[in-house]
This record gives structure tokens, sequence and C-alpha cells, in this order.
């Protein structure tokens, strides 16, 4: 035989570099090299021509605006979700037993065995002028009319984005309670911490990897979300995975790459934050030090 | 101020299981107490009760004669040393020390003042900015020391904190407990499954064994007069003898044991149901030539211990017995199957009860 032979290390570590860059690098490298081409309205062809037609666009018709709005919905799901997994997970991770905390975790995760279309129609069913929730306000006299604003509108639309991304939050935060010895926490109780002042000196800083990336999670459905919008929005709801579906239909492929690489630079620099100040990689470190 | 602690009655029961069960204990104020036993005995669990990190199925914990049952772990005097030591692994060594203090309203130079006493006290003076993460297990072990002592407690619970340690560093960290005690004054209790450590440390100790207190005297007296045959052999006395006739006469007795009669000192009941004779190693020799002989045995063998030599000899009805011999001892002549005598100092034989012994 001539030449080195390959350590088996590498043979191994090839497939999954060669897919890697085959699905998810390529296509963003693509995705950013668009977005500066050009774009002809009346052929719809594009062109490999060097243009910022694509950035300039988002600045028209109130498209910036979708994606601001985009980056707020996603912000308030994502810390509203966090603010009913934590205790959720506490909850399954310090409080319930072994039986129950996996029945818990069966509830939270058996809804995910439906479709986002489903689970996002069927808040129609709650949330709609004859919906249960504005049955039961007038049934109890607590309303006297249908309250409008339940469904079609922004309340319906983060009702629903949250009930659909809780579970992105719920399992890193639980990951990274598994990780805090239990101890620390009787050691806090032990030196005079009340429940409180041991949940904010001791358990949240040694979650943060797991909040942050349960906040990430959210973060990057929502953004990339259209099912919620468009079931349970108001009239001219939108959302960056609408808009952008929207400028394909004409082919306008500059433009909606344009406006996926401001929302990829938005994630990426999240992210980069995110792990400077939180750790994220320690998430998934070995446990054992 | 050291804080005396009453347990009274206590039991705690994880369903069917008891991990103790019906216990009754009084640990003085500034005593130096340890519980003692293997794993499960249930010493962890009465740790937990004395802490507050658990409440007990029936039963009272009182300090200073005050019910506690009510009290959480956060309002007790008492700090913990964790078996894990359970450092803040995103604190520094002085905001590790100085947790406790803070959570007392404490600031300024008047924390800092307190933190580096802590540290001096543990000989760790400097360490305050280090990296509890990467000190070493000695280190990190008087850093959780000092975390506990810097709060003054009454009580000091060591929960089996030498367990990590190698051989050295154990004797170090136990020579440190003891000077600690003397220094604070406060209530130690210890719980570890090593008997050395119980034994050089403890004014008083207890042996834990299912659930329930077996002994509780000051460590020389294991030996003196050990209650039962479980805790005999839990201290090392293995010589546990099946007499086949009890002669008492008050405090003073003799047992025969496969017809040869030696006097025991009696420290339970002197009946031959429920009694065995338990004899120390270390007061039995080889009885020279001329000496009337108090028993005649046949040699089985030796064993090399390090420091001594262990000689197994036996009766004619096949129970044996160990005696301690100097490890370079002449033992040329002590081939198996031949008969020695053998002689016994004062003290040398106990009865006592023959509980814990599997019934023969």
């Amino acid at each position: 035989m001539t030449g080195p032979r390959l350590p088996t290390s590498s043979v191994l570590m090839t497939p999954p570099l060669l897919a890697i860059l085959a699905f998810g690098l390529a296509p963003l490298t693509i995705v950013v090299v668009w977005s500066f081409w050009s774009w002809d309205p009346l052929t719809y062809w594009i062109k490999p021509d060097l243009s910022l037609a694509g950035y300039a666009a988002i600045l028209e018709a109130g498209r910036w605006t979708v994606i601001v709005s985009t980056l707020v919905k996603a912000l308030g799901t994502a810390l509203l979700c966090l603010l009913i997994a934590y205790p959720t997970a506490y909850a399954v991770h310090f409080l319930a037993g072994r039986r129950l905390s996996i029945i818990l975790l069966a509830l939270i995760t058996i809804p995910f065995f439906t479709s986002y279309l489903i689970r996002s129609f069927s808040w129609r069913l709650v949330l709609g002028r004859t919906g249960v929730l504005n049955t039961w306000l007038q049934d109890w006299g607590i309303t006297h009319a249908p309250l409008e604003w339940l469904l079609f509108s922004n309340f319906a639309v983060v009702v629903g984005l949250v009930a659909s991304y809780l579970p992105f939050a719920t399992f890193p935060l639980l990951l990274s309670m598994r990780r805090v010895d239990p101890t620390f926490l009787a050691a806090a109780q032990d030196l005079g911490a009340g429940f409180w002042k041991s949940l904010t000196s001791i358990l949240l800083p040694l979650t943060m990897s797991g909040i942050f990336a349960g906040f990430l999670f959210v973060f990057v459905m929502v953004v990339g979300s259209s099912t919620e919008v468009q079931m349970l929005g108001g009239a001219g709801a939108s959302i960056v995975s609408v808009m952008i579906n929207d400028v394909m239909r004409v082919a306008n492929y500059p433009l909606a790459f344009a406006i996926s690489t401001i929302v990829l630079v938005v994630i990426f620099g999240l992210v980069l934050i995110g792990n400077r100040i939180f750790g994220l990689a320690s998430l998934f470190e070995d446990q054992s030090q | 101020m050291a804080i005396s602690i009453q347990i009274d009655r206590v039991s705690r029961e994880y369903g069917p299981v008891k991990a103790l069960d019906d216990v009754t204990l009084d640990i003085r104020a500034g005593e130096f107490f340890t519980l003692l036993g293997s794993s499960g005995c249930g010493k962890s669990s009465l740790l937990k009760l004395i802490g507050g990190f658990d409440r007990q199925t029936s039963g009272r914990v009182a300090f200073d004669g005050k019910d506690v049952g009510n009290l959480p772990a956060n309002r007790r005097p008492v700090n913990t040393v964790f078996q894990s030591l359970a450092l803040f692994p995103h604190m520094s060594v002085a905001q590790n020390v100085g947790y406790g203090l803070r959570l007392r309203g404490l600031s300024g130079s008047t924390l800092e003042t307190r933190i580096s006493g802590a540290l001096d006290l543990v000989e760790l003076s400097g360490f305050g900015q280090r990296d509890v993460n990467l000190l070493s297990g000695g280190q990190r072990q008087r850093v959780a020391l000092a975390r506990a002592l810097v709060m003054e407690p009454g009580i000091l619970l060591l929960d089996e904190p030498l367990t990590g340690l190698d051989e050295r560093l154990r004797q170090q960290m136990r020579d440190e407990f003891g000077r600690l005690h003397k220094r604070t004054g406060a209530t130690f209790i210890l719980v570890t499954h090593n008997q050395d450590e119980a034994l050089s440390l403890s004014d008083r100790m207890a042996v834990m064994h299912r659930g329930r207190i077996e002994q509780v005297d000051a460590p020389a007296r294991f030996f003196e007069a050990p209650a039962n045959a479980f805790v005999a052999r839990f201290v090392g006395i293995d010589t546990l003898l099946r007499p086949e006739r009890i002669v008492a006469t008050g405090n003073h007795a003799e047992a025969t044991i496969a017809g040869q009669t030696l006097p025991v000192r009696v420290e339970g009941p002197a009946d031959l149901a429920a009694s065995v004779v338990a004899i120390r190693p270390d007061r039995l020799f080889l009885a020279p030539q001329g000496m009337p002989p108090a028993l005649t045995l046949m040699v089985v063998g030796t064993t090399f211990r390090g420091l001594h030599r262990d000689l197994k000899l036996a009766f004619s009805d096949g129970q044996t017995l160990v005696i301690a011999i100097e490890a370079d001892a002449d033992i040329g002549q002590l081939s198996a199957g031949q008969q020695v005598s053998v002689g016994l100092k004062p003290d040398a034989a106990v009865l006592i009860s023959s509980a814990g012994l599997p019934p023969a």
C-alpha cells in the first residue's frame, strides 16, 4: 500500500462533516450569496449582478415592521415560555417522584404527536366568539358579551405560539437542572437561605445555560413559524415566514434571501452573545468533572 | 454557644422500610459525638433529622430542650459539611465562605474580616479569590469547613467528610477536626463508617445497626464492655465463644468452653442461651514454659497483619480464637496441629449478650 493510512477517527468523521456541509452550510451560503443578486421584476429573473436591491426592498411596503414585530413576538413568546417552563421543570425534577415526573413529562410531550396545524386550529375552538372560554366567561357572569380580542389577534397568536413551543423551553431547563447537585440547594438552606434566596443565588445561576438554550430554541422556532399567525392572527397579520412565502411567489429570491439573511444575522448574534455570557456550551459538557 | 441535642423515641419510615427505629439519644453540649455504622444503618438519616433536611415519622428532636420539629434547616443553629462538600461551583472561595454571612446581612469590611478569619482558621489564608473548582481535595474540604464554621454554629454536622480523601490527607483532616472542635467549642457530630476516625476523635460515639442504636459510650468502653456480639464484632473483637457452662457469683464468673474453664467479667446476661464470651486478642499471650496455662489450644495457623501477626487457635470443640502476637515473633515451633498454652491478662474475657450473632 502506498500513502499514509487514514486514521479511523477521520474516516468516521467524514460522513457527518459532509452531511453538515451539504445540508447546513451549503444552503446557508446560497441564501446569503443570492441575497446580493439582482432581480428583474419584468421577467421574474435573477441575475448574478451584485446588488443591494433586496435589502433596499426590505425598507419598502412596511416589510421591516414585520421583521421587528416578528422579533418582538419571538422575544415575548420565549420569555413567556421560560416563565411557565421554569416552574414546570422545577416541579418535574425536584418535587415530583419518579412516577409523577414521568407522567408530567408525558403530558408535556404527547400534544406534540399532533400537527401544528391541528393544534393551532383547536385554539379557535377555545378562543372563538362561541368558543369554550367565551362561553364560560358569560356563563359565570364575568362578561356579558363575547370578548372579540380573544381570537384573530396578537393575543391569540401568542397563546398559540406559547402552547406550540413550550416544550422547547422545558426540556433544556430540565437538562440543566439535572446537572445541579441537589446538595447545593441543601447547602444553601443549611447556610440560612430560604426558598427564594436559594433559587436566585444558586439554582438560577447554575441553570443559566438551560435558560438561554430554552430561550434560543423558542425564539428561533417562533421566528420560523407561520401556522399560528395564519390560523390565529387577525386580518393582515404577518410574520417573517409568511412574508418570505409571499415574496417567493413572485420568485423574488434576492428579497426573500435578504430577509432571511437579516434574521440569520440576528439569531447568530444572539447565539454568540449568549454563549459568551451564559456558556451555552456547558449544557452539553460531560457531567463528570 | 454549644447546643445539646435530645433525640426522643424518633422513627423515620420510608414506606415499609424503617431507616430509624425508635431511637433515643442525648448529645451533650460541646461534645464530639460520632454516629458509627456501616452504610444503610440509619446514621445519615439521623443526621438529616438534626440538620432539618428531613422530618421524623414519629418522636421528637430538641435542641437545648426546645422542640425543633417545625424549624426548617435554614433557621436551625446547625451547619453541615456535606459528604460531597457541595461547594457552590459558580462562586469563588471567599463567596462560598461568605454566603451564609451575606444572608445574615453582613457586608463590607465586617464580612471581609470574618471570611479571612475563617480562611485563617482552616489554614487557607489568601485563597479567597481562587476558583473552588480548581482546588485540591484537601483544600476543598477546608473551604467546606470554613463555610460552615464561619457561621459559628452551635452544632456542626460532619457527614462522612473524609470519605473521598487519600489516607495521608484523611489523617491530616482528622487532626484538623479535633483542633477545630477545641477551638470553636461547638457540638460536633460526625457520621462515619470508619472506626479509626470515630475512636480517635469522639468523646462519645454511638454504634448503629438497622436503624437502631446498639451502644452509646466513650470509645474505650466499646472494647471493655461491648453491648452485644454485633458491637464486639463491629469494633474488631472477632473472637466470640459459646460457653457450655457459666458459674456466676456477683460480678465474677467462670465460663467453661470445650471443657476448659476461664474467668470472665460479666457485662451482659449470665445465661447460656443469651450470652457469648468475647475475648480481646490483645489480652492473650503465649504462656512461657513452667507457668500454669489458662488454656491449652491447638494451632490452626497464622496471618501476617503488618504491625502484628494473628495466631489462630482452636478449642477441642472446633471454636477458634485469635491472639495478636509480635509480627517478628519466633513462630518456627508453631506448626498447625500443635498444642500451645495460652495465658490471659486481666479482663481478657468478657461475658456479653449474644444479640447480633446468628443462632448456633
